[in-house]
């Protein structure tokens, strides 16, 4: 019993051997249309749409039972298929030393030779249903089965793809009942009745059919169907009846793999590296099959002034479509050339040789990873939701905002900050080096103290802020803003080449734990923590039995100790805290939290309140660049210089009526005059806050009180809250 | 019958003469268009274009031809909105099909930062002049059913969405080729084959070119170059701070044209429209490392194609047809550099980093006031190479489509 697939809701039989293309032409089927069949993946002759895939090469396809067969509408492009979900085949790494692509005679040739040589060889044909779909840097080869993607990595890639036959360029080509030499010859093997039989040039060896003389001048045909192959002898046009027409035009190198590889480990054996002869110039009909370009549309544009090859392809399209070129190149050659611009070199070949989906070509891929802190589950198991914040999963909200705002100014709460960067600096130079990376000082901060840096580029422009501390053996401990630390960590080993230091970078090894609010240190106490440092210091301590190195500093403006801990403690940690933090109404804070809590303080976020090009003065933090410190530092040229300039903004604080949001507009009497960076309604003081860009006006004067969303906004300065910073050193 | 066959336009190609009025180097958009508007509105047609390959054969010929104003800073809303309502008008004026189609463009967010960022996007574009809203979900539903909300399983879910309905594309070697045309028909020579070798210099002046055809002499020179603009500056003494970085494109088969927006997701790092062929066309962020390299990259498809498929799930059974390459020329502050250089007798027009095609009606149209005036035009003042020295650079990555 003969299996079968679906071709439109007919069953067709296949057998051994079979290519879809080779059963439905036995059917009497031809997928699109007409036009001369290769039958090697040459021609758009045969595409037709498989199990939903469009623009699939049917001579290509090996036929099985269920496969489902539609041709492409005859009057527009395929439809848009329906959603399947995601899919993605699996990814085979290879590594060799030779991939040849080709296994015709030369490159079985090259295969043969490198293995001979003791070099591991790695081969594709597409006769093997291995369609390899480009040459990238590397070398590597990427190639498309219909299982998988095959990605290999070697030193040395042989093209061997052999040469194509010419298709032909004059009227009627786009007939049903031609076929190449390549094509017959396969048709046949497989049983595929081709009826009378005329020959156009040498026909294959055994093929059984008549030889016409002279040149190809046109087909002929009856409802699309071939009735008569026409040539021109020196006695005139001959028309000989016939069902197939088989052509032998010449053949025209394979060569798109090797121009694409070019500049690579890439050799190029047999039909394939031959001279690209062109074919006489066709004075008539379609050459380019895929877009429908013919000759007369060639003419069109060179009269017009098109006479670059990369022109004439991109005014008339051919060389765009799923052949990519491999039937169209060498008429838009001869067709230049017979014109007078000489014969240029084929258009630019770029990947992909042959087509695959977007869902085999994510084979191999995964989201990008995004780290989680020790503590995401615990965030999770609090019914936090998360968002990605500066490189990380954070908590957003544990659910109830107010809450968490409330806990914090009022009894105690606690907060993850493990994603800060975080890095021991220490060495010989450590606070040379320092002093250089820093604008403000560094060899007066004392054993067991901190001081808030901001960094600066060679520009003078903010890029990062954190902490640094001078520990008792003499080391620094450094932390940098989440989103920045990679930055910032190659900023510091760059420069640090120069210095005798040593940098270790502990972000990923530590995780922290800020413990804020006015009953913090009772919560400490209650772990067991009796003496801890006094503002702006730091001491080792065990907190809860896990050892700590606590950090007095205070971002949200209440008393705080941020808790640097290793990793592996840090659920034990947070967990003891909660459970300890009971009896004073403990609830810890997401990130939406704790920027309302900084902006009271008016605590810049960087990125988010500064710019690329926020200098110190602009963000009205010159007291962190100390510019007459004794030594010098990365940016001070540049801050010397702008601060001769006028200033053009400045960074401020406004006090609104209403609530307003991020990126609301500043207008003074009717002008722009700036926008909202970062806006929250402060529950403690009952209004709404905004820091925001104000610029100066035409008359080089800051205006005063501006408008936001229509009303008026009152230039404040911050700190919105606590001024004077007593909550934070109680 | 091929419908997209170029039918109108016709190049006369003119040849080099040994002086000019205005020598431009690159015959991309920027520079095409800088001869367009000088023969057009000023009159002045003693011009050249020299082109090192084929016009319109480097980034002009490779973008994604996103049309948009969607700016974060007022200088380059305004700019860029000049150049919106120029490109609306470039098909009337040059009687040339340049496939313009409004589209509207949907930046999607996916993080809290993100939707802040496009709600503030919103904000100063209405405070100047453009349109863009800030959609919620069901809105963009509304716009492109086919994006899954839920990306990648509720990973990245769609919070919210920028969108300027105005934004268009036009297909892009058409726009070069009408801008090409008609400043030929007013005897510009554009000058293909012709390599700028040397600047010649008189003094501290720049006063005409050293070509591989031979020199030419001009008291003006502008360089409309895109990706060897450093090194053609070189040859005037200057250094410019410009770093030139690879982006990467895709475009599928042909398909039933059904899928309306301009699709983006800067989270995810892609964007994607539907050309008038019917092929998806996807773009990418630039590649981090410099370079002048157009070779393709694998893994920039691989990735992508990931992305986007949970981005737009009908995506994943459609068949990539070809990648390419373009280089951009990236300032600091992602906004152009234009007008006059330290150097007396040499102009500039780059920067174009990703965002160069949008602006060559508008950029054109500026560089050729301030060439037939002598005065800079206001609309490109800010864009001075002189803003970085005075610190007032015009900060605005989120803007670029790129990071």
């Amino acid at each position: 019993m003969s299996q079968m697939f679906d071709f439109a809701g007919t069953d067709v039989a296949f057998i051994d051997g079979d290519s879809v293309l080779t059963a439905l032409v036995r059917a009497g089927i031809y997928p699109a249309g007409g036009g001369a069949l290769c039958c090697e993946g040459d021609c758009p002759h045969c595409v037709a749409t498989i199990d939903g895939i469009s623009y699939v090469r049917t001579c290509q396809t090996a036929p099985h039972e269920n496969l489902k067969v539609q041709p492409h509408p005859i009057d527009d492009y395929p439809p848009l298929p329906p959603d399947r979900g995601y899919g993605a085949p699996p990814i085979e790494y290879r590594q060799c030393d030779v991939v040849v692509i080709g296994q015709g005679e030369s490159g079985r040739e090259a295969s043969d030779r490198a293995t001979t040589s003791g070099r591991m060889v790695e081969s594709f044909d597409a006769n093997r249903g291995e369609e390899v779909i480009g040459i990238y840097d590397g070398p590597m080869v990427i190639a498309r089965t219909p299982e998988r993607i095959i990605h290999v990595d070697c030193e040395e890639i042989v093209v061997a793809t052999g040469a194509a036959e010419l298709q032909p360029a004059c009227p009627g080509n786009d007939l049903v009942g031609i076929v190449t030499g390549r094509a017959a010859l396969r048709l046949v093997a497989q049983g595929v009745g081709l009826g009378v039989t005329v020959a156009v040039g040498k026909p294959p060896n055994d093929l059984d059919c008549e030889v016409v003389e002279g040149t190809l001048v046109r087909f002929e045909g009856v409802d699309g169907r071939l009735a008569a192959v026409v040539t021109r002898t020196e006695s005139g046009e001959e028309r000989t009846p016939c069902d197939t027409a088989v052509l032998n035009l010449g053949i025209y190198p394979r060569d798109g793999l090797a121009r694409m590889g070019n500049g690579l480990a890439v050799s190029v054996v047999g039909d394939a590296g031959r001279d690209a002869t062109v074919p006489p110039c066709p004075s008539e009909g379609v050459i380019c099959p895929c877009n429908n370009v013919d000759v007369d549309d060639l003419q069109a544009v060179w009269d017009r002034g098109f006479h670059e090859i990369e022109l004439v392809k991109r005014a008339t399209l051919a060389g765009t479509g799923t052949c990519q070129g491999m039937a169209c190149m060498p008429y838009l050659r001869s067709f230049l050339a017979d014109r007078g611009a000489a014969l240029q070199p084929p258009f630019t070949a770029r990947p992909v040789a042959r087509q695959l989906t977007i869902g085999e070509m994510s084979a191999g891929e995964y989201d990008r990873p995004v780290p989680r802190t020790p503590l995401h589950g615990e965030h999770l198991a609090l019914g936090a939701t998360m968002d990605r914040i500066g490189g990380w999963w954070r908590p957003w909200t544990y659910g109830e905002l107010g809450a968490e705002y409330e806990a914090v100014r009022e009894r105690v709460s606690i907060g993850d900050v493990s994603t800060l960067g975080k890095m021991i600096v220490s060495g010989p130079d450590a606070e040379s080096f320092l002093e250089y990376i820093y604008p403000t000082n560094i060899s007066t901060i004392e054993s067991g103290r901190s001081r808030y840096v901001l960094m600066l580029n060679e520009r003078g422009y903010v890029f990062d802020d954190g902490l640094v501390s001078r520990e008792a053996d003499g080391t620094f401990s450094l932390t940098f803003t989440s989103g920045g630390a990679s930055h910032a960590e190659m900023w510091m080993r760059d420069w640090g080449s120069k210095y005798d230091v040593r940098m270790l970078n502990q972000s990923m090894s530590l995780a922290a734990i800020n413990v804020t609010g006015p009953l913090a240190k009772e919560l400490l106490a209650k772990a067991g923590v009796v003496d801890p440092p006094p503002y702006m210091g730091h001491a080792d301590v065990q907190v809860a039995g896990v050892p700590c190195k606590v950090f007095r500093l205070s971002f949200t403006g209440e008393l705080s100790f941020e808790l640097h801990h290793a990793i592996d403690r840090s659920v034990e940690l947070w967990r003891s805290l909660l459970d300890l933090g009971g009896e004073f109404g403990i609830y810890p804070h997401g990130l939406e939290a704790l920027q309302l809590l900084r902006l009271e303080k008016g605590h810049i976020l960087v990125g988010i309140d500064t710019d690329f090009d926020s200098t110190p003065r602009r963000i009205q933090h010159e007291w962190a660049c100390k510019i007459d410190k004794p030594t010098d530092f990365l940016g001070r040229p540049s801050v010397v210089r702008t601060n001769e300039i006028p200033l053009d903004r400045l960074l401020v604080g406004f006090r609104t009526e209403r609530p307003t949001v991020d990126g609301a507009l500043l207008y003074s009497n009717g002008e722009y005059c700036g926008y909202v960076t970062s806006a929250g309604w402060s529950p403690t003081l009952g209004h709404g806050i905004s820091m925001a860009w104000l610029y100066h006006g035409s008359d080089g004067q800051l205006p005063g009180d501006v408008e936001i969303d229509g009303t008026t906004a009152t230039r404040v300065p911050m700190p919105f809250y606590d001024p004077e910073g007593v909550k934070a050193r109680a | 019958m091929n419908e997209f066959l170029e039918r109108k336009v016709r190049l006369t190609w003119g040849e080099q003469k040994p002086t000019y009025d205005v020598v431009i180097i690159g015959g991309g958009g920027h520079g095409l268009s800088t001869a367009y508007h000088l023969a057009t509105r000023h009159g002045i047609t003693n011009v050249a274009v020299l082109e090192r390959k084929y016009i319109g054969g480097g980034n002009s010929g490779r973008n994604t031809t996103v049309i948009r104003s969607n700016y974060g800073v007022p200088e380059s809303i305004r700019f860029y909105q000049r150049s919106v309502e120029l490109y609306q008008r470039l098909e009337e004026e040059t009687d040339r099909w340049i496939m313009h189609k409004q589209k509207g463009i949907l930046w999607t967010v996916h993080t809290e930062a993100g939707l802040r960022q496009e709600r503030a996007r919103s904000f100063i574009n209405q405070a100047n002049g453009v349109n863009t809203e800030f959609l919620t979900p069901e809105e963009i539903t509304e716009i492109a059913p086919e994006i899954d909300l839920n990306v990648g399983g509720g990973k990245y879910p769609v919070l919210g969405a920028s969108y300027q309905a105005a934004a268009s594309t036009a297909r892009h070697d058409r726009v070069n080729w009408a801008l090409a045309e008609g400043a030929m028909r007013h005897g510009v020579d554009v000058l293909q084959r012709t390599e700028v070798i040397d600047l010649i210099r008189d003094g501290d002046r720049v006063v005409g070119v050293r070509t591989n055809h031979g020199d030419i002499s001009a008291p003006v020179v502008v360089s409309a170059v895109g990706g060897h603009v450093t090194r053609i500056m070189d040859m005037a003494g200057l250094r410019i701070p410009i770093r030139t970085h690879p982006l990467q494109a895709f475009v599928t088969n042909h398909y039933e044209r059904k899928f309306d927006p301009i699709a983006s997701s800067l989270d995810l790092g892609f964007y994607v429209s539907q050309t008038a062929r019917g092929e998806m066309l996807a773009g990418a962020h630039i590649d981090q490392q410099p370079s002048y390299s157009y070779r393709s990259g694998h893994h920039f498809l691989s990735s992508i194609a990931h992305n986007i498929q949970m981005f737009l799930p009908f995506m994943r059974d459609l068949r990539i047809l070809r990648q390419w390459t373009g280089i951009c020329d990236m300032s600091p502050d992602y906004t152009p550099i234009m007008g006059r250089t330290p150097v007396d007798g040499l102009l500039i027009t780059t920067g174009w980093g990703t965002w160069g095609f949008k602006a060559i009606p508008a950029g054109g149209e500026a560089m050729a006031e301030l060439i037939a005036t002598g005065r800079t035009p206001e609309l490109i003042a800010p864009f001075s190479l002189d803003r970085f020295r005075n610190d007032r650079t015009l900060a605005d990555r989120s803007s670029s489509g790129t990071h």
